[in-house]
């Protein structure tokens, strides 16, 4: 189970398509993917080539000042019932999720709560810290995010960088206890997708 | 029946009504053989796992700061639904979810769904009522995240019938919706042995009768209309003090209208006391004045009724329903000091008129504000609900 909170046709940053391509790349390989996320233009179940894509407007409309954080902590709520409906539907058919794989920091607080109540383990891929986005300026809303992002590398089972400098500023942002945890996997380029595929495994195997 | 309390405040943590009425009605609902979980916010010195009468009460962790009252409410909702997974997971279940307030609510969506389990809220107030109307967007998201919280619970409970009134209103929704399950009150909370004079003159002196005002100092609370309804008592030649229990930011304006209107002396303002000071002051008070413009309850109300106080309450929301007008107190028109001042002058004066109304507020007291009948009601509506969803098929698994 993917969790994004942009894809195709929603865009706002290289994430949509970073998460498209790898849904489609793994339903190319035989493996199942479900995507949630969050649009307000577009809602409904799609199945495109094979790709399920779930999509759930966030229920409340109004942010103020545009807070990012209370847009994410509703969007939450809103996206988790889908995934509920989803894991009981899996259940009723007879299947299981095997794993839930986070795109950044705004999807961690549901990958969190879905742990929780289904112990159901997720993968974090974070594109980037939140140190780097407001240039080490922390006002509240910074705080709170870089302390969403410890929590999701806490509660995470494995964390995904896209390069090796980024592994090393997620080590030096959040504690160099984690280096067990933090893979490299490149989002683009050469055999990326088996890269992925090969952290994938490796947290099965574990 | 097994029960899952979501509050954001529970004792010792008290920060309005929810907390005593969270506390109150899961003793009771034990009392009455449910099984009760109680998921609420850590208190500094407060434990993590309490087993409080029968009553499991879990805390969890929240955070210092958020980068508004609304993002820490929501982070906090997180950690709240997420304890909750936590103890149903380890507990072995819930049958009903039940939340109260926004505060609460959304980590009560979240659960409702992650666990397929029907999921009732207690609207307590409203941000509508709360601020007068929707001001800005901090308020416009509150109120789009209470109407969120009224589409997804299975039923609703007011404390009032005003408050099924204004909710129905406010979100748009069906009145049969909406059950009313009152507050209530354990009367023996005020029965204790202490030294009457010795209680009585740390607020007044021996002839002066005491005009008891508790709530917090805002203007929807009006305590301005009580202040300017002392000189008419005065005037007529009664001598009475006022004694205002509580804090708020219009504390220093009501203060400078007592002393502008020449009673400053007379009215007495206590700040926050404890609870056994406050049970002393309502037991040796002469009556007791809540003339509040916006009420959605009124425990205030209750709680002097309780303690055998007479009282005299404006006619608006809750408080209209809680007295009866001559049967267990008086009622004035809101924003009328004179007919506060005549109530008063009433209450003071005839003393067989007085005894009528404090027993038979207490009466009242005894049969429709008491915890255990509340209990039953409230798991009336959660059997309601239970049978609703066991005769679907929106399951787990």
């Amino acid at each position: 189970m993917m969790l994004t909170w942009e894809y195709p046709p929603k865009r706002l940053g290289n994430i949509s398509d970073h998460v498209q391509a790898l849904s489609h790349e793994l339903v190319k390989r035989g493996h199942e993917v479900e995507v949630l996320t969050e649009d307000d233009m577009k809602t409904g179940v799609e199945d495109i080539s094979g790709v399920h894509v779930h999509r759930v407007s966030n229920q409340v409309k109004t942010h103020p000042t545009a807070s990012i954080l209370t847009f994410t902590m509703t969007a939450s709520v809103s996206m988790e019932r889908e995934a509920a409906d989803v894991i009981y539907y899996y259940r009723h058919v007879g299947k299981e999720i095997d794993f839930v794989h986070a795109h950044e920091w705004l999807t961690v607080p549901m990958a969190i709560s879905l742990k929780h109540a289904f112990k159901l383990p997720f993968i974090l891929t974070l594109h980037s810290v939140e140190g780097h986005r407001c240039h080490d300026n922390f006002g509240p809303i910074s705080i709170a995010i870089s302390e969403i992002e410890r929590m999701g590398i806490n509660e995470a089972a494995r964390v995904i960088a896209n390069t090796e400098w980024m592994r090393n500023e997620i080590l030096r942002y959040y504690g160099g206890e984690h280096r067990n945890k933090v893979d490299v996997a490149w989002p683009i380029g050469g055999d990326w997708v088996q890269g992925i595929i090969k952290v994938y495994k490796k947290f099965l195997k574990a | 029946m097994r029960v899952l309390q979501l509050t954001w405040e529970f004792p010792p943590r008290i920060i309005g009504g929810i907390s005593p009425h969270v506390y109150d009605l899961s003793r009771a609902l034990v009392r009455k053989k449910a099984e009760v979980n109680v998921i609420t916010c850590n208190f500094p010195g407060a434990r993590e796992y309490e087993n409080i009468d029968g009553v499991h009460v879990h805390r969890f962790e929240t955070y210092a700061a958020g980068d508004s009252f609304l993002g820490w409410v929501l982070r906090m909702q997180k950690n709240m639904e997420n304890k909750a997974s936590d103890v149903v997971n380890s507990d072995g279940g819930v049958d009903v979810i039940h939340a109260h307030d926004w505060v609460a609510g959304v980590a009560g969506i979240a659960l409702k769904h992650l666990f397929r389990k029907p999921f009732i809220a207690t609207i307590h107030s409203t941000e509508h009522g709360r601020r007068a109307g929707l001001h800005n967007d901090f308020q416009r998201s509150i109120h789009e995240i209470e109407s969120w919280l009224c589409m997804e619970s299975w039923r609703l409970i007011t404390c009032s019938h005003f408050m099924k009134e204004h909710v129905s209103w406010c979100f748009g929704l069906p009145e049969d919706k909406i059950d009313v399950a009152p507050n209530g009150v354990d009367v023996t909370k005020w029965q204790f042995p202490f030294d009457y004079w010795e209680a009585r003159n740390r607020f007044a002196s021996g002839n002066e009768k005491i005009i008891l005002f508790v709530g917090r100092m805002v203007i929807e609370k009006g305590l301005d209309l009580v202040i300017r309804a002392l000189p008419i008592v005065l005037n007529h030649g009664i001598p009475a003090k006022i004694v205002a229990v509580g804090e708020g930011p219009e504390k220093g304006n009501y203060q400078r209208l007592a002393w502008d209107i020449g009673v400053g002396p007379k009215v007495h303002f206590t700040g926050h006391i404890d609870n056994g000071t406050l049970r002393t002051l309502y037991r040796v008070a002469d009556v007791a004045v809540f003339p509040s413009r916006y009420e959605p309850f009124g425990i205030v109300a209750l709680e002097a009724m309780a303690a055998r106080l007479p009282v005299v309450v404006s006619d608006v929301g809750g408080l209209a329903e809680i007295v009866d007008h001559k049967g267990t107190g008086l009622k004035v028109p809101p924003n009328n000091p004179g007919a506060i001042a005549h109530a008063v002058e009433r209450i003071i004066r005839d003393e067989g008129f007085r005894k009528w109304i404090v027993e038979n507020a207490y009466e009242k007291c005894l049969w429709n504000y008491n915890w255990d009948r509340i209990a039953e009601q409230t798991l009336s509506i959660y059997s309601k609900v239970f049978h609703e969803w066991d005769a679907g098929d929106w399951k787990p698994k």
